[in-house]
């Protein structure tokens, strides 16, 4: 078990690698007026729901907010732009992703512990469970057996 | 057993940032966010009132104003403060003026809001688009922003007005009834 938990670690990281080179180094189609403004639309907080984005609230606001950034990005403003003009109003909480690290450091400072407890619970369990099985008769005692059992034979 | 302050210490390490999360993250509420707008120049807009006569938030320019988002729909939030509204409209008289702003409202449910509790002396501006909520950053009805004589935007309250938050803030504007 102990033996595979190595390789299959390793497999696990190239195909993590993999899967990210292959998204970063795709060809990126450039996406439609629409796909962009639904795109903005998703990053935006419905401002009188709880937790849905523009894109998914059927409220007049977030219906006036998406007529607003069709209209800015038929206008050329940049999907950064748009997105800057309503936290300008709204303030920070306009946007469902954060933009501060910190948000991103906590979430992955909590996997790593997660994996540091683990390691830890496995290796203990491992410590105090492996020594018991040891064999009840020793190499003599089974000569012994063997011998006397050819004798029998015999 | 070996190391029993390791596990004494997951308790905290793990208990708390939690609680801190929850706490910080999930009490979030829209109406303790500080607007951006507090500061900074009014956004400028224009429009039809109720009345049917157009208004330019620029003849407000020279005395401190008060803008006041509301629906009809907005019940009780609205109907609360409309009484601090007349209240505060006829207190401070000429020193302060008032302009209303409809969210996602219609003239005729406006109007019958009124008819019920009570005219107003100041004027509503339809803002059939939504526009002026989005310049505003408005989350809901009830909000009003406090103008200073500059133009410029400096308080916002979520919520229905209180008689308090009206004499706090119109005091930071040097008005007093």
């Amino acid at each position: 078990m102990r033996r595979w938990a190595l390789p299959i670690a390793v497999a696990a990281l190239l195909a993590l690698a993999a899967l990210v080179l292959v998204e970063l180094l795709r060809p990126a189609a450039a996406p439609t007026p629409a796909e962009q403004a639904q795109q903005v639309a998703g990053d935006l907080r419905c401002p009188d729901c709880q937790a849905l984005s523009v894109a998914e609230s059927q409220t007049a606001a977030a219906a006036a907010i998406r007529r607003q950034i069709v209209e800015q990005l038929a206008a050329g403003s940049t999907p950064e732009q748009v997105r800057a003009y309503f936290v300008a109003r709204y303030g920070e909480w306009i946007l469902l992703v954060p933009t501060s690290p910190f948000a991103w450091w906590i979430p992955a400072a909590a996997v790593l512990l997660g994996i540091g407890g683990l390691a830890w619970w496995w290796r203990r369990g491992r410590a105090t469970v492996a020594p018991v099985m040891q064999p009840v008769a020793g190499r003599a005692v089974r000569e012994q057996i063997r011998d006397e059992v050819e004798q029998l034979d015999a | 057993m070996r190391v029993p302050w390791l596990r004494l210490l997951i308790v905290p390490l793990v208990v708390l940032p939690l609680a801190w999360l929850l706490f910080t993250g999930l009490g979030r509420d829209p109406r303790l966010i500080p607007s951006p707008l507090i500061g900074k120049p009014m956004p400028a807009f224009v429009g039809t009132t109720l009345e049917g006569d157009r208004f330019s938030s620029a003849d407000l320019a020279g005395k401190p104003a008060i803008v006041n988002f509301w629906a009809s729909y907005c019940i009780p939030s609205c109907v609360d403060e409309h009484p601090v509204l007349l209240d505060l409209a006829e207190r401070y008289g000429e020193g302060v003026q008032l302009v209303g702003v409809l969210v996602n409202d219609t003239p005729d449910g406006a109007r019958g809001f009124l008819a019920r509790y009570g005219q107003v002396s100041w004027p509503t501006v339809l803002n059939t688009d939504g526009g002026i909520s989005i310049d505003y950053g408005v989350t809901g009805p009830p909000e009003t922003f406090f103008v200073d004589a500059r133009g410029v935007v400096v308080a916002r309250h979520v919520g229905p007005l209180t008689a308090a938050v009206v004499a706090r803030e119109l005091a930071a504007l040097g008005l007093t009834p």
